[in-house]
C-alpha cells in the first residue's frame, strides 16, 4: 500500500473455470525483506504471485506493486523469475540475459555487459556464449535467474526457485538471494521445501487451500507447535511413564513427548522425587517443516469441516 | 520512446534476429528462386513437348501446280498478321490426284507422320475442306479467298504493293485499360506478398508456448506489446525479404530493358506516390491479416492445431483477395466502395484505387482507418490470447456488461 510495503494485496480471489484457485489471499511484504510464500502443491501460490505481478488480473480484491494499483507501470523495477522456466533454445546465454534485461528497459549494450560480469560471478562465465540448448537444466535455470535480476530490480519474485536445482547450485542460489538483498531488493520467494525458507526468509506466509492460513517470523511459525522434550531416566525407566505426559512415546531407552502448557519443571522435579533421576534431557523446538505440515493439515480438516 | 513501444521494439528485434539469423531464413530468401527455376523448368518442358508436337503437325493443301505459289504467298502473308502462339501449323502443298483427291485427303488425315489436322482440296472457287481441328479450316478456308483473288486480281505472288511506314506516337495519357491493369497488378503483388509473409506469423507464438516464455514476456511487458514487437519483427523479415527481391527484379530490368519491352504501368496519382503508396497499403495490409493470423495461431497448442487453422486463414486472405481484384475492374462501383471500406480488404482495394482515381485524401483516410484496425485487431487478439491461455481477463460478456 506503501512504499514500505513493495508487495500489498487485501482478499485477492481468482477462480478457473469455476474451481476456486486462490480464496482471498492478503500479503504484506515489507522493503528489504526475504519473505516466503509457502504452501503445497496447489495450494494457489503462483496463482497469486502472478495477481500480484499483474500477469493475470484478480476477479476480486486489491494490489498494489512498489506503491502502484497497476504492476504494470512498475515492471521495469521488478524482477521475476517464473515456476515454469522458459528461455529461447536458439538464444546464446549473454542475449538471453540481455534480452530479459531490454524487456525491463535496460539497454542491451549493458544488459550484455552486466550479463558477463554476473555470469562470471556465479562461475558459468565460460558458457557466456553458448546457446540456451547447449546447457544443462541447472545451468539454464542460473541463466534465467540471473536475466531477472539482471535490471537491478527493486524487487524480486521467485516463483519455485530452487526446484530442479542441485545442491551446489542451491547454495549458489541461496547466496545470489542474500547478496540481492544486501544490495537493497525486497525478495519474495515461493516454496514447498521448508528447509530453504527456515535459512532464507524473515518473514513467511502459509498458503493452502487457496486461503492464507499464518503470517509471520519463522519462529512464530515454529511455536505454534510445543518444544518436544526427549528424556533419558537413570533408574527404572519404564516406570517414569506413569508421571509423563499421556502422548509421551518410550523406544526402551529414551522418553519422547511433547511439553505440556505449564512447562517442564513440575514434572521433572515429581520425576526426580520419585527416584527415577535424569541421565539425559534434551528440549527443542519443532522445526518449520513441522510447523508447516501442522499449518497444512489444520487448514485441511477446517475446510473439509466446513464442507461438510 | 514510450515503455509500450520499446517493448514492443525489444521483442520485435529477437524476432527479427531469431528468423534472420538461421540457415534456414536462407532458404526462405531464396525460395522463390525455386519457384521461378521451378516454373522455367515447367515451361520449358511444355514448350518442348508442344515444339515437338508442333513439328509433327500440318495442314494440307492438295494444290495445282499453278495455284500452289498464290498460296504459300497469301499464307505468309496472313501468318506474319497472327502472334506466333496461334499461328497455324506448317503448311504442306500436295500434288493433285484428281478426282482421287478425296481419298488422298482422307489417308493423310489418318496418318501419324506427319499429323494433318486439316486438308482443302478442289477447286479454289468451291474448295472441300476435310478437318480435325475447327480453327485450322477458318485459315484454310481464309488461304483458298486470298490466294483466289490474288490470281484473279493478276498480282503476281510474293508481290508487295504497299510499304507502310510506321511511327511511334508517344502517350501521354494513360489508358483505362491499362490503369486497371496496374490496379490489378497491385492488388495482385500485395496479395501474393501478404500471403507469403503475412501467413508465417500464424505459429509465431508457438515457441514462446512450447517454451514458456510467454510467462516471462508477459510479466515483463503488456501482451499488446509482445503482439506488436511481434508483428514488427516479422513485418522486418518481409522488408527484408521484400527488398532483396525487389533489388534483383531491378537490376534484371536494367539489364533487360533494351531488349524487353516493359509492360506499360499507369496510376491515376502519379507512379513515384503509386509505389510509395503501394508499400504503405502492402504493411497495413500485412499488419491486418498479420495480426489476425497471430491471434487465431495464438489459440493452437501444437504444430497440428496450427496447420489446421492455415487453410480458413488461406481462404480468408483468398476472399479478400477476390473482392479486391473485382473491386480493381469495376473502380467506382459499390462493389469497390465496399471493398476499400472493409477493413481487410481495404489495402488491397485502396491500392487499386490508387492506379484508377487520382484523388489522395482518400488514401490518407484509408491509412488511418486501417492503423486503427490494426490496434483493434492486436487488441482483441491479444485479449482472446490472454483469457484462452493466460485464462485471465474477462470474457466477452462481462466485458460488454462493464461498458454498458
Amino acid at each position: 500500500m506503501t512504499d514500505d510495503m513493495p508487495v500489498w494485496a487485501e482478499g485477492l480471489v481468482k477462480t478457473f473455470g469455476g474451481t476456486p484457485a486462490v480464496r482471498g489471499v492478503s500479503l504484506s511484504v515489507p522493503r528489504g525483506m526475504i519473505y516466503g510464500v509457502l504452501g503445497p502443491n496447489g495450494a494457489g501460490k503462483t496463482t497469486t504471485l502472478r495477481m500480484v505481478l499483474g500477469i493475470i488480473d484478480p476477479d476480486a480484491g486489491e494490489r498494489t506493486l512498489l506503491g502502484h494499483a497497476d504492476p504494470r507501470k512498475v515492471s521495469h523495477r521488478v524482477g521475476y523469475l517464473p515456476e515454469e522456466r522458459g528461455l529461447y533454445p536458439a538464444m546464446k546465454a549473454r542475449e538471453a540475459i540481455a534480452f530479459m534485461g531490454a524487456l525491463r528497459g535496460l539497454d542491451w549494450a549493458t544488459g550484455r555487459k552486466r550479463a558477463g560480469e554476473m555470469m562470471e560471478a556465479s562461475g558459468l562465465g565460460y558458457a557466456v556464449d553458448r546457446k540456451i540448448r547447449q546447457m544443462s537444466k541447472g545451468m539454464a535455470q542460473l541463466v534465467q535467474l540471473l536475466g531477472s535480476i539482471v535490471h537491478q530490480p527493486e524487487l524480486i519474485v521467485l516463483d519455485e526457485p530452487f526446484s530442479g536445482l542441485d545442491p551446489v547450485n542451491q547454495e549458489h542460489l541461496e547466496a545470489l538471494v542474500r547478496s540481492e538483498q544486501d544490495r537493497g531488493a525486497t525478495i519474495l520467494f515461493s516454496t514447498h521445501v521448508m528447509s530453504h525458507a527456515e535459512r532464507l526468509c524473515e518473514r513467511i506466509a502459509v498458503i493452502a487451500g487457496g486461503q492464507r492460513r499464518f503470517e509471520g517470523t519463522v519462529d512464530d511459525a515454529r511455536g505454534l507447535l510445543p518444544m518436544q522434550a526427549q528424556y533419558v531416566p537413570c533408574d527404572r525407566a519404564a516406570e517414569a511413564g506413569a508421571l509423563l505426559p499421556a502422548d509421551a512415546r518410550f523406544d526402551g531407552r529414551t522418553w519422547r513427548f511433547q511439553v505440556p502448557d505449564g512447562g517442564a519443571e513440575p514434572m521433572l522435579l515429581s520425576l526426580i522425587s520419585a527416584g527415577h533421576g535424569i541421565a539425559g534431557l534434551s528440549m527443542q523446538r519443532p522445526g518449520l517443516h513441522d510447523a508447516f505440515v501442522r499449518i497444512v493439515s489444520d487448514a485441511k480438516r477446517a475446510d473439509a469441516e466446513a464442507q461438510a | 520512446m514510450s515503455a509500450f513501444t520499446r517493448q514492443a521494439l525489444v521483442v520485435a528485434r529477437r524476432d527479427f534476429t531469431a528468423v534472420v539469423a538461421t540457415p534456414t531464413f536462407l532458404l526462405f530468401l531464396l525460395a522463390p528462386l525455386f519457384m521461378i527455376l521451378m516454373s522455367l523448368l515447367g515451361l520449358t518442358g511444355a514448350a518442348q513437348i508442344a515444339d515437338t508436337s508442333q513439328d509433327k503437325t500440318r495442314i494440307g493443301i492438295i494444290a495445282t501446280p499453278s495455284d500452289g505459289p498464290f498460296l504459300v504467298a497469301a499464307d505468309a502473308r496472313l501468318r506474319t498478321m497472327l502472334p506466333r502462339e496461334i499461328q497455324p501449323p506448317k503448311l504442306d502443298l500436295i500434288p493433285p490426284h484428281g478426282p482421287n483427291s478425296a481419298a488422298v485427303a482422307q489417308v493423310l488425315l489418318a496418318q501419324p507422320d506427319p499429323n494433318f489436322v486439316a486438308i482443302l482440296y478442289g477447286p479454289l472457287e468451291k474448295p472441300t475442306i476435310l478437318k480435325e481441328d475447327g480453327r485450322r479450316s477458318i485459315y484454310l478456308a481464309t488461304l483458298a479467298e486470298q490466294a483466289l483473288r490474288d490470281r484473279k486480281a493478276g498480282i503476281a505472288p510474293g508481290t508487295q504493293l504497299s510499304h507502310a511506314q510506321t511511327t511511334d506516337r508517344k502517350v501521354t495519357t494513360a489508358s483505362a485499360s491499362s490503369k486497371h491493369a496496374t490496379g490489378y497488378a497491385a492488388v495482385f503483388g500485395i496479395f501474393f506478398l501478404t500471403l507469403l509473409l503475412a501467413g508465417q506469423s500464424v505459429g509465431m507464438l508457438a515457441e514462446e508456448k512450447s517454451n514458456k516464455v510467454i510467462e516471462i514476456l508477459a510479466a515483463a511487458a503488456p501482451l499488446e506489446a509482445v503482439f506488436l514487437g511481434k508483428l514488427i519483427g516479422m513485418f522486418g523479415v518481409a522488408l527484408l525479404f521484400v527488398s532483396f527481391w525487389a533489388g534483383l527484379a531491378g537490376v534484371a530490368i536494367a539489364l533487360s530493358a533494351s531488349f524487353i519491352p516493359l509492360p506499360p504501368i499507369a496510376a491515376a496519382v502519379g507512379l513515384p506516390t503509386f509505389l510509395v503508396l503501394c508499400a504503405l497499403y502492402f504493411t497495413m495490409a500485412f499488419m491486418l491479416l498479420g495480426a489476425i493470423f497471430l491471434g487465431v495461431g495464438a489459440q493452437a497448442s501444437t504444430m497440428r492445431e496450427i496447420q489446421m487453422m492455415s487453410l480458413p486463414i488461406t481462404i480468408f486472405q483468398v476472399a479478400m483477395f477476390g473482392l479486391s481484384s473485382a473491386a480493381a475492374g469495376a473502380p467506382e462501383s459499390g462493389l469497390a466502395r465496399f471493398a476499400e471500406i472493409f477493413p481487410f480488404s481495404s489495402p488491397f482495394a485502396m491500392a487499386a484505387r490508387a492506379a484508377n482515381e487520382p484523388e489522395i485524401w482518400p488514401h490518407l483516410v484509408a491509412l488511418g482507418w486501417q492503423g486503427l484496425w490494426v490496434a483493434i485487431t492486436i487488441w482483441i487478439t491479444a485479449g482472446l490470447f490472454r483469457r484462452g491461455v493466460l485464462k485471465s481477463g474477462p470474457g466477452l460478456l462481462s466485458f460488454l456488461r462493464r461498458k454498458r
